[in-house]
């Protein structure tokens, strides 16, 4: 078998185990777990910024009328906050976990493209302060939406074309790093792992990558002809030069609903490695679990005419695109009810990774529930604009691919320090995250069936009081986030050593495990063998 | 070179990442310019 070859055709150069010292270890890195380092950190710090923009939404929404800013920053927040989550900190969290645990789960000695791997990231940084410097130009920030729908987008002043030029790299580095996946995944695994023995979670970033593959191309052709629509007079999207808006519309949701799912499949692999570990049990129906993941990605191409029912469409096509939509409900279905089963009669545990993994469990099907009844053509025309849609997206986005990825965090990150974190800070940081996501987004799904419409700074004062409510549940969830970062920082400098299994008598599978914690800076120059 | 990096010798498995990045990379410029392309033909029909 071609992966037979690994183990004696790579090697470390020089021979040296130590990284570089200073910037330079971190500037010209190639080493997956300095890059995966890197991507996480990145990942923190835009969702610390992104985070202070809800802070603002939310203040600004604690009661009706205008209180802090005007509505024009208030819309450039809702725009700013949706683009550095999604692109900032959630997509790069996952490139930094599959860059850290990927080679160590299939047994190859790094990224199958290690310098690619270093551009890919170095390009986020310049890619985000290009986009968080339009705050500062005149007539402000992109204010349209994360979608940016012509006319509005293009209604911006010298913003609207450094987000342009800010997307194309966040779109070019998610495209870097999703070959790198593939090509290591293909091309490296240790003797004997086939795909089918593969953990769950290099499963689910493999079929990821394949997503991001086809689907980020789309998004960048879709912004570069905005471009030339505002530019170079061309008339795409422009109803007055015989354009078409809903054009936009359809190509920005056909990458727009597979993106959904690239900020949550690799949730469902990190999951699928947790919930098995801490139930001391194998997980449920492994392969269907595979098979469940690549239904999703592949239904996930052909519902994106359920973000438009609004707009208006024949009725086939509203039946075609509600039918499509509500069948993803079974692959997910069999995925929750493996989670159910392989904890079933477990002998469980309740250390950190497993609660953030019990509460995504719950917590994501609430959001999924919530995408059912959105699917229902003639209920979406009631939520449709409405803040239901908010909190059905969150649910998805907050407690589903935030909590797994802080799941995954926590389950590894002893392997990556060498040290035990502070489990009682850790359960405190879970406590109140999962207490607070609910008290912020539940009373969202009330306002949004009472009729509150999204991104306005103001409204009826009907919508106080859950509006309250919602608030108190941010500003405390956001504050409950500092634990997160402290934990980190008091993990890597010091604490309880890890032993290689970490995780005592729990006795995880994956070849991660077999290596020391922390694991070596070059690990596997010799492949394992698998039976 | 970087002292970091994990450096691949077989030229066999060389060639087949190589290959298989440029395929994926070739595959992902195609859709870019090939959207593009359908929405030029579909303004002109």
């Amino acid at each position: 078998m071609a992966n037979a070859h690994v183990s004696d055709t790579a090697h470390h150069d020089d021979h040296h185990d130590q990284p570089a010292t200073g910037i330079k270890r971190w500037l010209f890195a190639t080493n997956h777990k300095d890059i995966g380092t890197m991507y996480l950190v990145f990942s923190l710090i835009m969702f610390f910024i992104g985070g202070s923009m809800a802070m603002v939404i939310r203040a600004e929404l604690f009661q009706p009328g205008l209180q802090l800013v005007d509505p024009g920053f208030f819309n450039e927040m809702t725009t700013n906050h949706a683009l550095i989550m999604i692109f900032g900190a959630v997509m790069p969290a996952f490139v930094g976990l599959a860059n850290w645990m990927i080679p160590l789960q299939v047994g190859a000695p790094d990224m199958a493209l290690p310098r690619m791997n270093n551009f890919s990231f170095w390009i986020l940084p310049f890619a985000f302060t290009l986009l968080l410097s339009t705050l500062f130009v005149p007539g402000g920030a992109v204010a349209g939406g994360w979608t940016l729908y012509p006319p509005l987008s293009e209604q911006s002043g010298d913003a609207f074309p450094m987000l342009i030029f800010a997307v194309h790299m966040m779109g070019a580095s998610s495209i870097m790093g999703a070959i790198n996946v593939i090509v290591t995944i293909m091309n490296m695994r240790a003797p004997g792992m086939t795909l089918l023995k593969m953990p769950l979670f290099a499963w689910s970033w493999l079929i990821t990558a394949y997503l991001l593959i086809a689907v980020m191309p789309v998004l960048a052709g879709a912004v570069t002809m905005l471009l030339t629509d505002h530019f170079f007079g061309t008339s795409f999207f422009n109803a007055g030069g015989g354009g078409d808006p809903i054009m936009f519309e359809h190509i920005f949701w056909f990458f727009g609903h597979p993106e959904v799912y690239i900020m949550i499949l690799p949730a469902f692999g990190i999951i699928s490695e947790i919930l098995p570990t801490f139930s001391r049990k194998p997980l449920f129906g492994a392969t269907s679990m595979i098979y469940a993941i690549a239904s999703i990605a592949f239904l996930s191409f052909i519902v994106w005419g359920h973000h438009m029912f609004a707009d208006g469409m024949p009725e086939a096509a509203q039946l075609f695109y509600m039918m499509s939509t509500m069948l993803i409900a079974v692959p997910t279905g069999v995925k929750v009810f493996n989670w159910t089963a392989t904890m079933w009669r477990g002998s469980l545990s309740f250390e950190p990774p497993m609660l953030f993994a019990i509460a995504f469990l719950f917590l994501f099907s609430i959001g999924g529930f919530s995408g059912l009844m959105l699917a229902i053509v003639p209920a979406d025309f009631q939520y449709n604009q409405t803040y239901f849609v908010v909190a059905h997206f969150h649910y998805v986005l907050v407690p589903g691919a935030i909590f797994g990825i802080m799941a995954g965090v926590y389950y590894w990150l002893p392997k990556w320090t060498g040290h035990m974190y502070n489990m009682t800070l850790a359960k405190t940081h879970f406590w109140l995250s999962a207490i607070f996501v609910n008290v912020l987004f539940f009373p969202q799904h009330f306002l949004g069936l009472a009729g509150m419409p999204r991104r306005i700074p103001d409204y009826a004062v009907q919508f106080t009081d859950w509006n309250m409510v919602s608030s108190i549940g941010g500003f405390a969830f956001g504050l409950s986030q500092i634990l997160f970062p402290i934990l980190i920082i008091q993990c890597v400098r010091g604490g309880k050593k890890a032993s290689a299994e970490v995780w005592d008598g729990t006795h995880p599978t994956g070849l991660e495990w077999t290596l020391p914690s922390p694991a070596p800076y070059h690990s596997f120059g010799t492949a394992p063998e698998i039976r | 070179m970087s002292t970091s990096e994990t450096r691949v010798l077989d030229t066999s498995l060389k060639r087949r990442i190589r290959n298989g990045a440029l395929g994926l990379g070739v595959l992902a410029v195609a859709l870019y310019f090939g959207f593009m392309a359908l929405l030029v033909y579909r303004s002109h029909h």
